[in-house]
């Protein structure tokens, strides 16, 4: 009896369920039919939706369920359907090569040999040839840059600068300073590293501890192997070159030479090595997570610190809501010596392995292009930026482009980004650069307008220019140089080719051996970094930075 | 009453057993109970508060920002009841199916009893990789449908082992009598088996529902491109994949950061949100399914 | 007469081909037994389809193991390279530190897990109070259900030198400065196991819970009126009476001897404890997937299905002799 009811009820389940689900995918294929239904489309405007698919994070949507798509919409008739990868990228893209079907459109980002290799995007040359005026406008100078080795053009990528180059108004490095240090001793001029650490020091010995907890002279995130660039790359930026991988490319020679294993990367291990013995470097770098991390430096305890802006603006916004100026920080130009010229704001860059590309299985590809040439219109590429005059950005009496702080919060407030479209059309498509500027004068990236940065200044920050006699915080960086092949570390390595290798082995033995190095009593530091240089020799560093002198000695030839 | 009866006749060392054992569960319940404290605290704490750590039980600015970013997807729902859907119908099958096998393996009389225990025995120690298991499915034509969370998990075969080994504890002469009686291999399965394993039934039935409730990474690897066949777990997993980049890249971004009022939700605050949300609809089955983990019920059944 | 004759006749012919060819013949029976047995085959043999289909089928997949893989070629454009997946693999130095971390700590994981897990399960038994034992129950499972993320980072903050660990030791004065637990290597497969059992041992508790309810409660019963005392009880009824079912696990669990899991250690690992914390499948997502060498990572996949066969046919043999219950 009992048996009965529960397996009736069991089948009941099932079958409501069963028929529930034949529902919803019948419901799913109908709309994929009407999604191919335009595929004859002599009429450019008749309505169809292509499937873009990006190795970038966003949330999923469609393009027309945003402002800014709908606009693009009402010009073309093309709608998206954006999906974005989650979870492993590699395992997905593996997976889409190997099954053989592509969306539409793809930014294969990190994976983009994988899916060159598999002949999953087909050349663009003869589409932008043909359909493309203002793409051979916005690409123009960079063509050797986006074509292949092979002479075609596979992607378009973000990077391409139009009109010049507009230097961010506020640069960081990665050597922070807590402002009541420099407060504390009159703002003095910090530029070499002992400078920096002298004067951690010096704060440390008058105030060993702060409402009842003990400062903390110097600390950096070098726990996880996924971001332990943060303790390497420094040696880099104190021999005054910017951020390259793993290399620091020679201005004259146009030699890469690794700096692992150099008189750099010792002096760097060294300094920190005497700042721990000394009391002043906080062992919990090497093991605190990002949330200890993050959480140790908004408490106000850290003199000073070393990281990339990008890795901490959660405690920076937390500070900065916080209200107490002195427990903010500042990043400054901190190098080896006098006279080294800082690098710290990046040069004029291309990043060429970062794009969007067109899939062997696109439905319309010559429909795609003219959407894409169609965007890189200065009035559309306004609209992906700023939006539209009077709703999100406005113009002031010079009928400069300014935002009011209304609109400025919008910009930056997530929800909206992404009801709007910023979130999802001010990147990954084909852009102008970051750094570029409209016919008309106006930055193309809202955020490097001079009018509206000028907004974002607190009085502390007010307070501090005026200290240090300056306008804006990139005053205290050198102009950055150009340097051609720039960034290094674009250079695609083959899979499991031997450069991979040896990265992948160097870094291993740099996590291992730094920890070592660094909280070694000074007596041992020196058979310490012997032990490590006689691991690190038995590597192939030669060959190595002889791939890489040859890949930037390509760029400079134009081969990109 | 009869166990308060026992209690007072109980000897000196039962009772010091008793109290050091009630002393010991409930320090388990502290150390146990804690991270969900925690993720309460950090879930309905102000994200930009948290990233200055020391929350641990109690939320020091209350928010309910977290959890409007969370449901902030408008899909949310829909994807909630397709988790329950496969979570329901995965588990009904697959308990089904896997007590079936269990009781024709369970037979001392069957004669490929040996053959099939091992035959799948040996898949739970080998994959023939990611990419040969997705290109089974795409072969099969089950791409962007439903039953891609149903029909490769339909054996469990850890559980067909639980289920056996219940079996083979039920008393022989039942399934004698029945075959006295006239049934054969499915009735008996049905009528007498089947009642007698409640206990480990929903052992079993816990353990898929649960795989079932958390799985993600199927939706990820066949569906993705479905979004009528989303489920929840995918959906929270975006969002924190989301989370934890918007922060990242371009100057734009460094810079909507800097201007104070963007960082609404930070990774940690989404996982812990996500924890609550996800984890609480399925952490309510165990305490229903105890009932069925009554002492004595087969036996009793077998008496009866 | 004569139909007798015949009878001996053929009797004997049987006899012989029993004698010469007695494999046919119990192939013979075999078949006839199994021909009675329809109902029992309907009832398993959509699931041995189904099983070879989704398991066995795709072990083609074990050939890229033998090739440079690429998955946008066709099977037969595949790049050939024999042995060398294999030998990379184990002629890399660091290959046997990592196996060394595996087995340590797949170890640890099996028999801390495996005891708490047990005597949880016999102490939950033991309370009277059906109530405070359920709601037991359902607490101590709940570190389940959050990720190894979270789990990892309570573990973290817990341990910080200014953790409530440390802040315990100094206060019991078992240590007079803080340490640095997860920075120093030797700690780290104690931190691990504890982390395992305090995440898992509810979860793992379940079965046990249900296969108590399988005993008798008449031998209880009787213990008692025998004046048994509850250890007795424990030791003497319910073990035994689970132990089919501990047995089972344990020789499933032997043949994951080479699995330790992998989040636990990839977030709780670092520099300093590199050297204890790194195992097998960190190093197959370092030097395998991360550069996309599907070929390295199939044939650590194969070395470790290799292993798990020697364990779990050993182990099953042993229970065998010994007489206890085995899995096949």
């Amino acid at each position: 009896m009992h048996t009965k009811k529960w397996l009736q009820t069991t089948l009941a389940v099932v079958m409501a369920s069963a028929l529930l689900i034949v529902g919803c995918s019948n419901g799913n294929s109908g709309e994929k039919d009407s999604a191919s239904g335009g595929k004859n489309s002599e009429v450019s405007k008749e309505p169809v939706t292509f499937d873009y698919f990006a190795f970038g994070t966003n949330r999923d949507t469609m393009a027309s369920d945003t402002t800014i798509g709908k606009i693009l919409q009402e010009q073309t008739g093309v709608d998206w359907k954006m999906e974005f990868v989650v979870g492993d990228a590699s395992t997905k893209s593996g997976v889409m090569i190997a099954g053989g079907d592509y969306p539409d459109v793809i930014s294969p980002v990190g994976e983009l040999a994988k899916f060159l290799d598999a002949g999953a995007l087909i050349p663009l040359n003869d589409l932008i040839e043909k359909y493309g005026p203002n793409i051979k406008r916005v690409y123009g100078d960079y063509m050797n840059k986006i074509t292949n080795e092979d002479g075609n053009i596979y992607i378009l990528p973000f990077t391409a600068n139009v009109n010049g180059y507009l230097s961010p108004p506020d640069p960081t490095s990665t050597f922070w300073m807590q402002r009541r240090v420099l407060k504390e001793f009159g703002y003095p001029q910090v530029k070499t590293l002992d400078q920096y650490f002298d004067l951690i020091e010096k704060y440390q010995a008058k105030y060993p501890s702060v409402d009842g907890k003990n400062t903390i002279g110097f600390v950096t995130f070098a726990s996880t192997a996924g971001e332990f660039f943060t303790i390497t790359n420094q040696p880099m930026h104190l021999a005054g070159y910017p951020n390259e991988g793993g290399v620091m490319v020679d201005m004259e020679t146009h030699e890469a030479k690794l700096y692992q294993g150099t008189e750099d990367e010792k002096r760097w291990l060294a300094k920190l090595n005497e700042m721990n013995g000394k009391g002043l470097f906080d062992p919990e770098s090497f093991t605190a997570n990002k949330d200890q991390y993050l959480a140790k430096l908004t408490s106000g305890r850290v003199l000073g610190f070393a990281s990339y802006s990008w890795q901490i603006p959660d405690a920076t916004t937390n500070l900065r809501t916080a209200g107490n100026d002195d427990l903010r920080y500042v990043a400054l130009p901190i190098v080896y010596e006098e006279n080294i010229k800082d690098a710290y704001v990046d040069p004029p860059s291309f990043v060429n392995n970062r794009g969007l590309g067109i899939s062997v299985s696109a439905k319309d590809p010559e429909r795609i292009i003219k959407y894409w040439d169609n965007l890189l219109t200065d009035e559309n590429q306004k609209l992906v930026q700023w939006g539209e005059e009077g709703v999100t950005y406005s113009k002031n009496a010079d009928s400069r482009m300014v935002m009011t702080e209304k609109q400025l919060t919008d910009r930056n407030d997530n929800d909206f980004k992404h009801k709007y479209g910023f979130a999802y059309f001010d990147y990954e498509w084909p852009r102008y650069g970051d750094n570029s500027v409209y016919e008309d004068g106006n930055a193309h990236v809202p955020f490097n307008q001079p009018e509206v940065a000028a907004i974002n200044y607190t009085e502390g920050d007010k307070a501090l220019l005026k200290a240090y006699k300056l306008d804006t915080f990139s005053d205290l960086y050198a102009e950055p140089v150009e340097r051609p092949w720039y960034p290094a570390w674009s250079i695609e390595k083959e899979p499991g080719s031997p450069e991979q290798l040896f990265s992948q082995r160097a870094g291993d033995l740099q996590q291992k051996f730094y920890p070592r190095m660094v909280l070694a009593s000074p007596g041992e530091f020196e058979a310490d970094w012997n032990e490590y240089m006689a691991e690190y020799n038995k590597l192939d560093a030669k060959g190595y930075e002889g791939f890489m002198t040859g890949k930037v000695k390509n760029r400079i030839d134009g081969k990109w | 009453m009869a166990q308060s009866k026992s209690f007072r006749n109980s000897s000196l060392s039962d009772r010091i057993f008793d109290v050091c054992n009630i002393i010991f569960m409930i320090l388990l319940v502290i150390v146990t109970l804690y991270p969900f404290l925690n993720m309460f605290a950090l879930s309905f704490n102000d994200a930009n508060d948290s990233v200055r750590g020391d929350i641990y039980i109690w939320p020091r600015e209350w928010t309910l920002r977290n959890f409007d970013y969370v449901f902030s997807e408008s899909n949310i729902f829909y994807a909630t009841f397709i988790s329950a859907a496969r979570t329901i119908v995965g588990t009904v099958v697959s308990v089904f199916c896997t007590a079936m096998l269990a009781y024709t393996v369970s037979r001392p009389e069957y004669k490929l009893k040996k053959f099939v225990s091992v035959t799948f025995i040996f898949t739970m120690y080998f994959s023939g990789g990611l990419i040969p298991g997705y290109l089974l499915i795409k072969e099969l034509d089950m791409l962007n449908t439903f039953w891609v969370y149903i029909i490769p998990g339909i054996i469990g075969v850890f559980n067909m082992i639980v289920i056996r080994s219940f079996i083979e504890g039920l008393p022989e002469g039942l399934m004698e009598s029945a075959k006295i009686d006239g049934a054969g291999d499915f009735i008996t399965f049905a009528r007498i088996v089947l009642p007698l394993t409640v206990p480990a039934l929903a052992t079993v039935s816990l353990f898929v529902a649960v795989y079932q409730w958390n799985s993600w990474f199927d939706v990820f690897l066949y569906n993705s491109s479905s979004p009528s066949l989303t489920t929840l777990q995918y959906e929270l997993m975006k969002m924190l994949s989301t989370s934890n980049t918007s922060s990242a890249s371009s100057a734009a971004d460094a810079f909507a950061n800097a201007k104070g009022n963007a960082a609404a939700v930070t990774p940690t605050s989404v996982r812990a949100t996500m924890t609550i949300v996800a984890s609480v609809p399925i952490i309510i089955v165990y305490p229903f399914l105890q009932k069925y983990f009554v002492k004595g019920m087969v036996v009793g059944g077998v008496k009866g | 007469m004569e139909l007798g004759k015949g009878t001996v006749q053929v009797e004997k012919t049987a006899g012989q081909m029993a004698k010469s060819n007695a494999g046919a013949s119990r192939f013979k029976t075999f078949f006839i037994e199994l021909s009675k047995q329809k109902m029992l085959m309907l009832m398993s043999l959509p699931f041995l389809i189904w099983v070879f289909v989704f398991k066995y089928l795709p072990l083609w997949g074990w050939t890229i193991a033998f090739q440079k893989f690429k998955p946008a070629r066709d099977f037969f454009d595949q790049k050939w390279v024999g042995w060398d997946n294999f030998k990379f693999l184990f002629q890399e130095q660091q290959f046997y530190r990592v196996l060394r971390n595996t087995l340590v700590m797949s170890s640890i994981n099996l028999v801390f897990g495996f005891v708490t897990s047990i005597v949880l399960a016999l102490l939950l038994n033991e309370l009277r109070n059906i109530f405070f034992k359920r709601t037991v129950q359902t607490i101590s499972y709940l570190p389940y259900f959050i990720s190894w993320v979270v789990a990892s980072n309570i573990v973290q903050t817990a341990l910080a030198p200014e953790g409530i660990i440390n802040v315990l030791l100094l206060k019991m004065q078992f240590i007079d400065h803080p340490v640095l637990w997860l920075g120093v290597g030797k700690y780290f497969w104690g931190i691990l196991g504890a982390t395992e059992v305090w995440k898992n041992v509810g979860w793992n508790t379940i079965i046990y819970l249900a296969a108590i309810t399988s005993i008798d409660p008449s031998q209880y019963e009787a213990a008692e009126i025998d004046g048994a005392s509850r250890l007795q009880r424990m030791f003497y009824i319910t073990l035994p009476g689970i132990k089919p079912v501990i047995v089972l696990i344990l020789i499933m669990n032997l043949g994951h001897i080479l699995e330790s899991g992998f989040e636990a250690q990839y977030l709780l690992g670092n520099g300093m404890n590199v050297d204890f914390s790194e195992n097998l499948d960190i190093f197959v997502l370092k030097y395998g997937m991360q550069m996309n060498n599907f070929g390295l990572a199939t044939a650590a996949g194969m070395f470790k299905t290799l292993v798990s066969f020697i364990f779990l046919i050993t182990a099953n043999n042993i229970a065998k002799r010994m007489g206890e219950s085995r899995l096949y």
